[in-house]
């Protein structure tokens, strides 16, 4: 048979367990918005019931302390897809400065400026422009301006993207001090973790462990192996180690080949960590892989155009009657190496500076023959390119470029919504929501003021029992 | 069922969005383009690229055809001129020849005659912006130089053969200058030069060897008549010319239009894009005001 006694031990017991249940509420409240906080729940465990004389009498309830409202699989798929997203949109930013270099020309005069399509027709349409007035002074001046124009802005752009590329890779560098950082933290919790909590979640450690591995997400493509008493294995996504439980591994950094290269224990894992995932994998994929393909393309169309026009220029006979020899070619350009086509982009420039070396005449001609200059206008409609006219050239490797920019951002788009997706459901679950503690507090309250009164009334059922029927005595 | 309790945040961020969309549509509305990156529209950037070398090529003929057209013209009237020359030269050569003449008559229309040969000399030298339009390629050189060391004079040509051509762009090709040789010293009976120093010398001692003098006529007869016929030449480059310049004009004009259509903004069609973007960001605004405000938290309905 149960006592009064019983029951106020009992009463007791559960104002302590709404208090600690109320100071769980409060630690939602205090944490709603803390990044990575996971919302806890109170455990409230039924008192092992007390059997007496064959009756079975309650005997209160306990707190047993709170449990994180945790998803694994859905936290590990956020930060899946986290990784993906990071890497498009570190790529699509560094193909946005790419693209911009290259805006279509609408048609008017102001953007034509920088245009190199427009540079292009500019500068082959002076050819046709000269062989109307061969020796005409102004038509030849005509054609150096363009010339100019044309290896300035060709030149240019190669210098930009070089200066983008270099940007890139000191980005891309400073990332690993943040990884570093990240896995040597991710190691130490994993330590507390498997000390303290090494059967069952643990909570607000496992909660500052999913944030920093959420973070590292951002940063490189990771794949996480779970091993023994809640420890963690890190190992990048082609399973190279980062963090083994309680260690690390530093990422380090060097120069090879004038970019910075990436090592783990003195394995060169750059071209992995590329195709990895995560800001890491954008800015290396845009800097290993866009950039330099953009790059080339430039440099193709410089190579091409100023061996072409030099070649022809140094066969025909220019105004003073000359026509170049090996000793003294007339090139218009800056002739590049035979066969040396990377880098042609950014050393394009024109050398000719008197306007009447420009051989318009044909070989053994007068000087008011056409010839050349018909024939070097007709560069502008001959293959010259690989097998392509410089402006058809020109068109598709913008329409390439806008391609996969385009096709960047369609990604990214697609990858930012799953995120978001996923980040919503992980919300919904594991984030704090102050509707729901607003009702929990006034569960709790009640509970806690119905605990309060049935105390107070135990208190007087108490005294009357002291006072057996005489109210003075006690009150 | 649990919610997402950080709704607003992705709300907020479809507010971005839309800013975002406003922005582009107002920089097209102010630009008037609707490309503005490559990325925007790739296979119409790259379209652009080859309109816009067309319509460039076009200009540039447009521009070289009224440059050639000057010239061409020069040549024309010059041809005109040398054929009304030696027509005059032909009606003082027959009056000589019909023997009615006294010596010092014969020498006058000699002299005369040889008037003519220098005014011809000298519209077959003709230069037009400091290049001489009958001597081939070699435009700096003068022409035709008269000797007159023996007797008929020789008159020679400098020049060259060279012939040039503008091209237009879709690859005609238009004859610029007839070598000045194929005019004025052509090989036979066809030479202007040598039908006129001939008759000069001819008349030149006051007596008429008149079988001499009529074959001499008769030759610059033949001479006049094939300078007309390089005349031809000359007015069809002018009219092929014309001709190219009035096709190449069409062709910029549909190439135009269509290079606006392609990169040019539809105003209305941006201008009703825009106002429903703004119409959607509104209704954003008010939602995100509506949900943000505390008071819809259950904590402040509870008792304090």
């Amino acid at each position: 048979m149960g006592t009064i006694n019983s029951a106020f031990s009992l009463i007791s017991g559960a104002l302590d367990a709404d208090q600690s249940a109320l100071s769980i509420t409060a630690n939602n409240v205090a944490n709603a918005n803390t990044p990575g906080y996971t919302e806890e729940t109170p455990n409230w465990q039924q008192n092992q019931p007390i059997e007496i004389n064959g009756g079975s009498y309650g005997d209160g309830v306990t707190e047993t302390g709170a449990t994180s409202l945790r998803d694994s699989v859905l936290v590990a798929r956020l930060d899946q897809q986290q990784q993906l997203a990071s890497a498009s949109s570190a790529r699509l930013t560094a193909l946005d400065n790419v693209q911009a270099l290259f805006t279509p020309d609408s048609g008017s005069i102001s953007s034509k400026a920088g245009d190199i399509g427009s540079d292009i027709t500019s500068f082959f349409s002076s050819f046709s422009s000269l062989e109307a007035n061969p020796t005409n002074n102004a038509l030849r001046q005509q054609v150096l301006s363009t010339a100019t124009t044309l290896a300035g802005d060709i030149s240019n752009a190669a210098a930009s993207l070089n200066s983008q590329r270099s940007g890139l890779d000191q980005e891309a560098a400073g990332v690993t001090s943040q990884v570093n950082s990240l896995t040597k933290a991710i190691s130490q919790l994993n330590l507390q973790i498997q000390s303290t909590s090494p059967n069952a979640d643990a909570g607000t450690l496992e909660d500052q462990r999913n944030e920093d591995i959420s973070q590292l997400s951002k940063l490189i493509g990771i794949n996480q192996i779970t091993t023994e008493n809640n420890g963690l294995s890190i190992t990048t996504t082609t399973g190279q180690l980062l963090v083994s439980e309680g260690s690390s591994l530093q990422l380090t950094t060097g120069m090879v080949g004038g970019v910075t290269d990436f090592f783990l224990g003195g394995t060169d894992i750059t071209s992995q960590l590329t195709t990895g995932g995560g800001e890491l994998g954008g800015y290396l994929t845009a800097r290993d892989t866009d950039i330099p393909s953009v790059l080339s393309s430039l440099d193709q169309l410089a190579y091409n155009v100023s061996t072409n026009v030099n070649a022809l220029n140094n066969t025909g006979t220019d105004l003073d009657g000359v026509t170049g020899t090996v000793a003294n070619p007339l090139y218009i350009f800056n002739q590049p190496a035979p066969g040396a086509v990377a880098g042609s982009a950014a050393s394009m420039s024109v050398v000719m500076t008197d306007p009447n070396q420009i051989a318009a005449a044909g070989l053994g001609q007068g000087t008011g023959d056409n010839t050349n200059a018909v024939a070097m206008a007709n560069l502008a409609n001959s293959s010259i390119v690989n097998g392509q006219t410089p402006t058809d050239y020109y068109s598709s490797f913008v329409s390439t470029l806008g391609a996969t920019v385009s096709g960047v951002q369609a990604e990214n788009t697609a990858q930012n919504a799953s995120v978001t997706q996923l980040q919503t459901q992980n919300d919904a679950l594991s984030s704090v929501n102050l509707n729901d503690e607003a009702s929990a507090m006034t569960t709790l309250e009640r509970s806690y003021q119905a605990a309060s009164q049935v105390f107070a009334m135990l208190n007087t059922i108490m005294a009357s029992a002291l006072n057996l029927g005489d109210q003075t005595a006690v009150s | 069922m649990r919610v997402d309790p950080n709704y607003i945040s992705n709300l907020v961020s479809s507010l971005d969005q839309s800013q975002a969309n406003e922005q582009q549509l107002t920089a097209e509305l102010s630009s008037g383009v609707s490309i503005t990156s490559l990325s925007q529209n790739p296979v119409a950037s790259g379209e652009n690229v080859l309109l816009l070398n067309q319509i460039q090529q076009d200009d540039t003929f447009t521009q070289s055809s009224s440059l050639v057209t000057g010239q061409l013209q020069v040549a024309d009237s010059t041809l005109g001129s040398v054929v009304s020359q030696l027509t005059q030269a032909i009606s003082l050569a027959t009056s000589a020849n019909n023997g009615t003449m006294n010596s010092s008559d014969v020498q006058s229309i000699g002299n005369q005659i040889s008037g003519i040969l220098n005014e011809v000399q000298s519209l077959a030298n003709t230069n037009y912006q400091g290049q001489y339009i009958f001597a081939g390629g070699q435009t700096s050189t003068t022409p035709f130089t008269t000797s007159t060391a023996t007797s008929p004079a020789v008159t020679t040509y400098q020049g060259d053969e060279d012939v040039n051509y503008l091209h237009t762009p879709n690859g005609q090709k238009i004859q610029l200058n007839v070598p000045g040789d194929q005019i004025f010293s052509a090989s036979g009976s066809n030479s202007v030069f040598g039908a006129l120093n001939n008759l000069v010398a001819d008349y030149s001692s006051g007596k008429v060897n008149t079988a001499q003098a009529v074959t001499d006529t008769e030759a610059l007869g033949t001479a006049l008549n094939y300078v007309s016929q390089q005349r031809v030449t000359i007015d069809n480059s002018i009219t092929q010319l014309t001709a190219a310049s009035d096709a190449v004009t069409s062709d910029q004009t549909q190439l135009t239009s269509a290079q606006t259509n392609l990169m040019q903004a539809d105003v209305a069609q941006v201008a009703t894009q825009l106002s429903l973007s703004e119409t959607q960001r509104t209704a954003l605004e008010d939602v995100i005001a509506q949900l943000d405000s505390t008071s819809n938290s259950l904590f402040s309905k509870l008792p304090i």
